[in-house]
């Protein structure tokens, strides 16, 4: 296994294209995230917003940039025929995957650290001149503040885990094209179908499948009650559909011909 | 086997590259490049790893455009051909196949963009002898399969001017002898044919005239028995029983005799006609004397030697065979050479 | 020196032909790989199998019961809302009707004015203050049946003298509000069919306001005074769920002095209540008035206007039988991308440029291949889901917005635009960029994630609005079933169907980014070595 690990560490690095996706995904986030608290605004007490959530909405987008990078981690090989190389070299097959699994989550967890960090800091430095003081009810947004610490942390899970599902994806259907439109299907018409859908159970339920708007409950720090799922269920659900994706991929990985 | 397709066109000259430059970056790949294809006859553009042929293929058909220099097929750009694949067929890379689409179906389209009808194809792949497989998925091909189907599309449009890239790789020997069957009728009918390749046991039999490039210039620019003759110079290979005194006679004579194995003996200087006279009159016994036929390999290695990009190292310290360099060092005798036209 | 040129005509047809010739390879690129045929036909799938489950799963029900709701419909055929306080009498053949209006206020709702115990007041508890589009004026109606056709001339709360008729028709007059000591004078004068609205600020000159045609107007019909105010609904931006906060219905209070009216009118003055039933859709408080000789008060709640979506009512527009255009649209952009980026993979970009040295034509004919075939997916995939979705959601109890043929036609043929514009986007982003992964994400978050903010909340209406205008989700406009009325009181936001653009205005800017893609990807094509 530590050969693996290795093997694909190496793969990873010298790719030059990761070095570049990664610095998209935090690029991405932390300008989106700046975006989003430039243009909120709490007039007076009790406006009702999240300034935590708000200060990380940028991993909307950015996890689309962790998305590409985990389906290329797996399909450049299948585009390029180095698959065939790879297996030659590790038979191994599951072994691969959960090496690849573990390299490509460790560099997300680093980027989507960095990610959020900045997101963090930019929700501190801009959210106060926009009316997110003490005076109407938000405490500034620090680590300290457990909510946000978990908010914080949860978005780095958050998008460790879009990574795991993408690389499921992606190992399952082989094609870049065809994983990153399902993943991306995945993660953004549920919320659309959930905001149209008139029926409050209905709605509440998919808003509580689906694994963006389930996942992304870990950033709440205000208004908690009102969630479909609690910050953790939510993350949970989300990993349970990054297990499945893995599951998926895997299984076909193991008993299909290498391609 | 494909019946020699009559065409119908006349020309000079079918290619004409002149001054040809063109570097990626901090590597130059075509450094001055300049020749002729002529009609009827099949020029084979030969070079080492790197010396810029696929490069100047490419540049002609204003795929890659050239720092410097033209590239004229009939003597217009290929980008100004109305049905580009009626003037110039080209293969230049038989894996370039959606793997997905059957092979009649990429026959079809590139019918379709020149104007040709679903006959023509049908024509043509009964020609190259893919009937049997033209409904098959292009990505099932091996790739012997996949080099006719190239050939397929190249002959597509019945062009006077084909060109093709090493269409020799990974050709069983059947294959060869199709392919080599195939491009001297195609030459026999009239086209230009251009050939590239870095093997020149391939083109041994095939080629009538050699472009020899190295470094993305072109070395040499001759017809193939020009070259052999050159290369071959007037060596003699004597096998005799009394070796002494047959150096002796030789050397009387006024040639050099150098002992190149056991009752081996290499004589420069005298035809075998004369040899064989001089031998006779002395009564020195032979049982072998043979004209030594530098073959297109040694000829070229020996033109090529100081333009190869990619060398490996030989086992036991010598240089690639014809190159004269032996284990033990030593000045190698000089091969006869041509010299390159500008 | 003169320069020889070829014969013009001569190398015109060459091009024709060579581009038809083009043309026909792509499309026969196109069709002969099974894989990209089969992707669009999932497009057209996914399209109508997304908004079926929405459709399914949009249950509305009123406590537990399913709703029965009666639904005003305009002469237009557009569904409105009529609920006001009327207080009238008929008029037999032309007349004229004046009145001087001395003010106008109203009452607000507030956080606890909603839960009022039995006995007290419905007003018990709400705050002074007027919603912008209160209204109290003159009207002559047809009848009193809700929907039937009207012109009325009004004060507004903030907008100033307005004449409004049919619901849909809106003319801004003098601005600012009546007070007792600035009132203003209101006239409106009816004249076979024309009725024509007048204001003045001292009684003796008039300004004409405006003039409307109700054809078919009959000869009895209802003339008067009316006070009607329309709920108030207040967007702060919230979670997924949707907006919650303070709203309610209001209520507005018009006085009017010296009420005059010329012509037949044999009964005395009435007042009905228009609306409010229990069954009715917009909640409202009942108004009333007071007469003391030809003064008079009247106070109503409601709204006479056309229901848009966003507005106080629970109806939904078109827009939401075709919500699986969105999953459709990915599938297309994967499929557009992958028509030129599978070339690039394979080399086959070589044998294509051998075969056509035109590559700015190569480009544009993919483009129009691509184009055409996710038009016809897009427009099968319409021209199912609207009637079946629709269908769907009013058997699961939901009212839907009447819309006509045109309208109908309009959504149909922009949504299947919208997937070709999109499929040309991915294709011209796919040849620049020649990685798929990343092309589609490009264009699949550029048109769905503005969308997916705005649905969600994320960002304040304002940056919502801007977004909304200049991205290339500005397209998705063109699905809008009701346009966006600026005289309603609605919040206009995207969730609700509501656009800041028109229709077409949103599909030109898509087009726009299009068009840049494309000229851009034929720029850099031909500049680079294949």
């Amino acid at each position: 296994m530590t050969a693996a690990l290795r093997a694909e560490w190496t793969k990873l690095r010298t790719s030059p294209g990761t070095t570049w996706l990664l610095l998209a995904v935090v690029a991405l986030t932390v300008a989106v995230s700046a975006a989003a608290a430039a243009s909120a605004r709490c007039p007076a007490a009790g406006c009702g917003q999240d300034p935590g959530k708000i200060s990380l909405t940028g991993v909307d987008l950015g996890q689309a940039a962790v998305a590409i990078a985990a389906v290329l981690a797996v399909s450049t090989e299948y585009s390029t025929g180095m698959i065939r190389t790879t297996l030659a070299a590790m038979p191994g097959r599951v072994t691969v995957l959960a090496a690849k699994t573990a390299v490509v989550a460790a560099l997300i967890l680093g980027a989507g650290a960095l990610a959020a960090g900045g997101s963090l800091l930019a929700g501190w430095l801009i959210l106060p001149g926009h009316g997110f003081t003490r005076a109407h009810g938000f405490a500034p947004l620090t680590l300290a503040d457990g909510a946000v610490l978990r908010a914080t942390a949860g978005s780095v899970l958050y998008l460790a885990l879009i990574a795991l599902l993408s690389l499921g994806a992606a190992t399952a259907v082989r094609d870049s094209a065809v994983a990153i439109g399902l993943v991306l299907g995945v993660l953004y018409l549920l919320p659309i179908v959930a905001g149209v859908i008139h029926n409050a159970t209905a709605q509440r339920h998919l808003l509580q499948a689906a694994p963006m708007t389930a996942g992304l409950d870990i950033q709440a720090t205000t208004g908690l009650r009102s969630l479909p799922l609690t910050p953790w269920q939510g993350l949970g659900v989300l990993a349970a559909w990054a297990a499945g994706a893995l599951l998926a991929g895997g299984l076909l990985l193991r008993f299909r011909d290498a391609g | 086997m494909l019946a020699a397709l009559p065409y119908n066109q006349h020309m000079d000259t079918a290619i004409e590259v002149d001054g040809l430059r063109k570097s990626f970056g901090p590597t130059v790949a075509l450094d001055g490049m300049t020749f002729t294809i002529r009609p009827g006859q099949v020029t084979g553009f030969v070079g080492p790893n790197g010396a810029g042929k696929t490069t100047t293929m490419r540049v002609i058909l204003g795929l890659d455009a050239p720092d410097a220099g033209t590239a004229l097929v009939g003597g217009r750009r290929y980008a100004t051909l109305r049905h580009p694949l009626t003037h110039l067929g080209s293969l230049l890379d038989a894996s370039a196949l959606q793997p997905s689409r059957t092979a009649r179906s990429h026959l079809l389209w590139l019918a379709r963009s020149q104007g040709l009808s679903p006959a023509r194809v049908d024509e043509v792949i009964e020609q190259s002898g893919l009937d049997k497989v033209a409904r098959r998925r292009a990505g099932g091909f091996s790739l012997g399969m996949r080099q006719r189907l190239g050939i397929a599309a190249a002959m597509l449009g019945d062009p006077p001017v084909l060109m093709m890239d090493e269409p020799f790789n990974g050709m069983d020997p059947e294959g060869i002898v199709w392919m080599r069957g195939f491009l001297r009728s195609l030459a026999g009918a009239g086209r230009a044919v251009l050939v590239s390749s870095h093997l020149m046991s391939e083109l041994e039999d095939t080629a009538d005239h050699l472009v020899i490039v190295g470094r993305g210039k072109v070395i040499a620019d001759t017809s193939v028995a020009g070259l052999l003759a050159a290369a071959s110079g007037d060596r003699a290979l004597l096998r005799t029983a009394d070796p002494d005194r047959a150096a002796m006679v030789l050397e009387h004579a006024g040639a050099s005799v150098t002992v190149t194995g056991v009752g081996l003996l290499t004589v420069t200087g005298l035809d075998t006609g004369q040899i064989s006279t001089l031998l006779a009159g002395q009564v020195v016994p032979f049982s072998e004397l043979s004209a030594h036929r530098a073959t297109l390999e040694e000829a070229y290695l020996g033109l090529t030697q100081d333009a190869v990009e990619y060398r490996a190292e030989y086992p036991g310290g010598s240089g690639p065979p014809g190159s004269g360099v032996s284990p033990g060092g030593g000045v190698p005798p000089r091969a006869g050479t041509t010299g390159a036209r500008p | 020196m003169t320069a020889t040129q070829a014969p013009p005509q001569h190398s015109a047809v060459a091009e024709r032909d060579s581009f038809a010739c083009t043309l026909r390879a792509e499309w026969t690129k196109f069709r002969t790989v099974r894989g990209w045929v089969i992707g669009l036909t999932v497009a057209a799938l996914v399209t109508v199998l997304v908004g079926l489950l929405s459709a399914a799963g949009s249950m509305s029900s009123c406590n537990g019961r399913p709703c029965h709701f009666r639904y005003p419909v305009g002469p237009g055929g557009e569904a409105v809302t009529d609920t006001f306080y009327f207080v009238h009498r008929p008029l037999v053949g032309n007349g004229t009707i004046t009145a001087q209006v001395t003010s106008l206020t109203g009452l607000l709702p507030t956080a606890t004015s909603g839960r009022v115990r039995a006995g007290q007041s419905p007003q018990s508890g709400m705050r002074p203050g007027l919603e912008p589009w209160s209204k109290g004026g003159l009207i002559v109606k047809a009848n009193t049946t809700q929907g039937s056709a009207y012109a009325a001339v009004m004060v507004t709360g903030g907008h100033g003298v307005r004449m409004q008729y049919d619901y849909t028709q809106d003319i801004a007059g003098p601005p600012g509000r009546p007070t007792p000591a600035s009132p203003r004078w209101l006239r409106l004068t009816r004249a076979g069919d024309m009725i024509t609205g007048y204001a003045s600020t001292d009684g003796t000159h008039w300004t004409e306001v405006g003039t409307a045609t109700l054809p078919g107007l009959p000869a009895t019909v209802q003339v008067g005074l009316f006070a009607t105010s329309p709920a108030l609904t207040v967007t702060t931006a919230q979670g997924l769920l949707g907006t919650s906060g303070t709203g309610g219905p209001t209520l507005a209070s018009t006085a009017f002095g010296q009420v005059r009216l010329r012509g037949a009118a044999p009964a005395a003055w009435t007042g009905t209540q228009l609306g409010t039933g229990t069954v009715d859709v917009a909640p409202a408080m009942a108004g009333g008035y007071h007469q003391a000789g030809d003064t008079f008060r009247v106070t109503g709640s409601g709204d006479i206007a056309p229901d848009a979506p966003g507005g106080a009512g629970p109806g939904q527009p078109l827009d939401h039988t075709l919500v699986g255009a969105f999953a459709g649209l990915i599938a297309v952009v994967v499929v557009a991308t992958m028509f030129v980026t599978a070339e690039y993979r394979r080399g086959l970009i070589r044998t294509t440029f051998t075969a056509s040295p035109r590559r700015g034509q190569v480009l544009a004919a993919k483009a129009i291949v691509i184009a055409a075939v996710s038009f016809a997916a897009g427009l099968v995939a319409a021209a199912i889901a609207i009637p079946l979705n629709s269908h769907v959601l009013r058997a699961n109890g939901n009212y839907l917005y009447p819309a006509n043929l045109l309208t109908v036609a309009r959504i149909a043929a922009g949504t299947a635009g919208l997937l070709a514009v999109a499929a040309v986007l991915a294709l011209a982003l796919g040849a620049m960029l020649r990685r798929s992964a990343i092309a589609i994400t490009v264009v699949v978050v550029a048109i769905i994630l503005p969308f997916l903010v705005a649905v969600t909340n994320l960002l304040s209406p304002g940056a919502d609005d801007w977004l909304m205008r200049l991205v290339p989700a500005a397209g998705f406009a063109v699905q809008q079933a009701i346009p966006n009325y600026p005289q309603v009181s609605n919040a206009c936001t995207v969730a609700s169907g509501c656009y800041p653009l028109a229709p077409w205005a949103g599909f030109a800017v898509l087009c726009a980014w299009a068009a840049a893609a494309l000229a851009l990807a034929v720029f850099l094509v031909r500049r680079r070595d294949a």
